[in-house]
């Protein structure tokens, strides 16, 4: 496009970098000694990051954040895939029950859920485990929903040459519709990662050892727990703030355009 | 295996917990609306509606609606009015623009705790990027975070800030339906820019603005995770939102009838909304197709 030149670019850049501010700043802040932040000098140094990964368990949180949100993507969408398969292929009684008591579950607010879901894995002996991080996160009907449109648009023709070959329903699944759902399912993965990774009031309330805390947690415990107004941390908060974001913002810088697919496609529910 | 069974096993899994951890949970949670607990004591004895008499009787109560109400009746038309003007200027695919959508989008999948920390220090009064800019105008520190009339106002600003990317691809989705004739007709008119937006942009996307409105209003509803990190409700109340109140009362006093009650109320309030939303704008959102 012509008018697409350099000072419009030039532009867009600066504009962006002014929108980012804030976040560019404070990653800038986390290399800098907090002696040098309260003077007002710059001082170069990796030492907030030590002290983030070292002395406050960040790398163990990490970690966690790591299982646990790869883990509820991972379980969420095999599940979602295996009900989409199911109702966007077969006519089975309670087909449009299910499919609606699967849609349904978008509307429900999360919070209605908190009070039962601590009581329940509380009488499970599940609070402060991994499990209990994972499991109340799968029961999200939105990869299902979304998968069953997007499988509706494959030919049933290719089921039929493989069922014709001897192929199984499962055999069907995996070797036919996931290969060809592949970008859909990829989109809808990201977006429930992410939605995990950065999820809080869940891991707040199913946690209490610090053993299992997600980076969410980490950070939220190391900003509050700091002293008063004033003597905070900065350089080290936002060495761990850093960490927190970090993963997230690589990923999106690599994959935008599957990202902002999964996520409009979550907004248009 | 019969074949009849098939789709049952298929749907199974996620059928187990959806049952488990959202359909449940609702029962449960009217059930212990009408009960007395504490989380500790071994009975609950039933009490009928005491929990909503006290909870609807309650001062705390109405100021987290009130508070509520506000953050979405201010922060609702600033992020719609941005986010349209911004679309309207970005919509049209060059490298330029891509770059400007990607820096606006990526707050949304940035953590919000982290947003909420390095907002923190944006408006902390000693050290803060906010005063620092203000003292080069000779402006004196102010208390952005201790002033019960500032804090939810810096709220509504970092939540502006943290959804208004994602505002905008949705305005750029609806904007991109608009058939482009209308706009050629308009143009054959001798249509102003301005003009033609009032005329063609505006009452066209106007189901995706109805759209937003209610997501985001239902947003507002639902907003913890800056509360929580910045604020916890304070100073006296003023950032107490429902969500915090719900966790104030369920997770630190333990009074788990109460904070039932007030999740059953938020939550036919917000499934209300989402009703309304899928009844009303579904149909609005779709006469273009």
């Amino acid at each position: 496009m012509k008018t697409d030149n350099r000072f419009l670019s030039g532009l867009a850049l600066l504009g962006g970098l002014l929108f980012l501010a804030p976040v560019l700043y404070a990653i800038w802040m986390s290399f800098q000694t907090s002696t040098a932040f309260y003077t007002g000098r710059f001082d170069f140094t990796f030492g907030n990051y030590q002290a983030a990964i070292g002395q406050y368990h960040f790398a163990r949180y990490l970690l966690n954040s790591i299982i646990v949100a790869g883990a509820v993507t991972v379980i969420s969408i095999t599940v979602s895939t295996m009900a989409a398969y199911a109702f966007a292929r077969y006519d089975f009684p309670g087909n449009d029950l299910l499919f609606a008591a699967t849609v349904a579950t978008l509307m429900i607010p999360s919070h209605i859920s908190l009070i039962p879901n601590y009581l329940t894995l509380a009488d499970a002996g599940l609070l402060d485990t991994y499990a209990g991080l994972i499991l109340p996160a799968i029961s999200n009907g939105f990869a299902a929903f979304f998968l069953r449109q997007y499988i509706r648009g494959i030919p049933r023709a290719l089921d039929e040459a493989a069922y014709m070959d001897g192929a199984r329903p499962l055999t069907v699944l995996w070797r036919v519709i996931v290969p060809i759902a592949k970008p859909a399912i990829f989109s809808m993965g990201l977006y429930v990662f992410i939605t995990e990774w950065n999820n809080y009031i869940w891991p707040l309330i199913a946690t209490s050892d610090e053993n299992l805390f997600t980076l969410q947690i980490g950070l939220a415990k190391l900003y509050r727990l700091n002293p008063g107004e004033g003597l905070i941390n900065w350089p080290l908060v936002m060495a761990a703030s850093t960490i927190s974001m970090l993963p997230v913002i690589l990923g999106f810088v690599l994959v935008e355009r599957h990202l902002v697919r999964g996520i409009t496609m979550g907004a248009l529910k | 295996m019969p074949r009849k069974l098939t789709p049952y096993l298929f749907v199974l899994p996620l059928m187990a917990f959806i049952a488990v951890f959202t359909y449940i949970p609702i029962v449960t949670s009217v059930d212990l609306s009408f009960r007395q607990w504490d989380f500790m004591s071994p009975d609950k004895p039933f009490v009928g509606f005491d929990n909503y008499r006290v909870l609807l009787k309650s001062d705390a109560f109405w100021n987290s609606f009130e508070v509520t109400a506000i953050f979405a009746f201010i922060s609702v038309p600033i992020r719609l009015a941005l986010a349209l003007v911004l679309a309207s200027a970005l919509s049209r695919e060059t490298f330029a623009r891509r770059i400007l959508r990607g820096a606006l989008f990526l707050p949304y999948v940035t953590s919000t705790v982290s947003i909420a920390v390095v907002f923190s220090w944006v408006f902390s009064t000693d050290y803060g990027m906010m005063n620092g800019l203000l003292g080069l105008f000779g402006i004196d520190k102010v208390g952005w975070m201790q002033r019960p009339d500032l804090a939810l106002g810096v709220l509504i600003f970092i939540n502006t800030w943290r959804q208004l990317g994602y505002d905008v691809v949705i305005y750029i989705a609806g904007l991109q339906a608009i058939p482009q004739e209308l706009y050629d007709a308009a143009a054959v008119d001798g249509g102003r820019k301005l003009h033609v937006f009032r005329r063609v942009t505006f009452p066209l996307v106007m189901p995706t603005t109805y759209f937003l409105l209610v997501i985001s209003v239902i947003d507002a509803f639902q907003l913890f995770t800056l509360v929580d990190v910045m604020t916890q409700g304070g100073p006296a109340g003023a950032t107490d939102l429902l969500v915090n109140r719900l966790y104030q009362i369920g997770f630190t006093l333990f009074d788990i009838g109460q904070g039932s009650a007030l999740a059953v109320l938020l939550f036919i309030l917000l499934v209300g909304l989402a009703i309304f939303k899928a009844r009303v704008l579904g149909r609005r959102i779709h006469y273009e197709d």
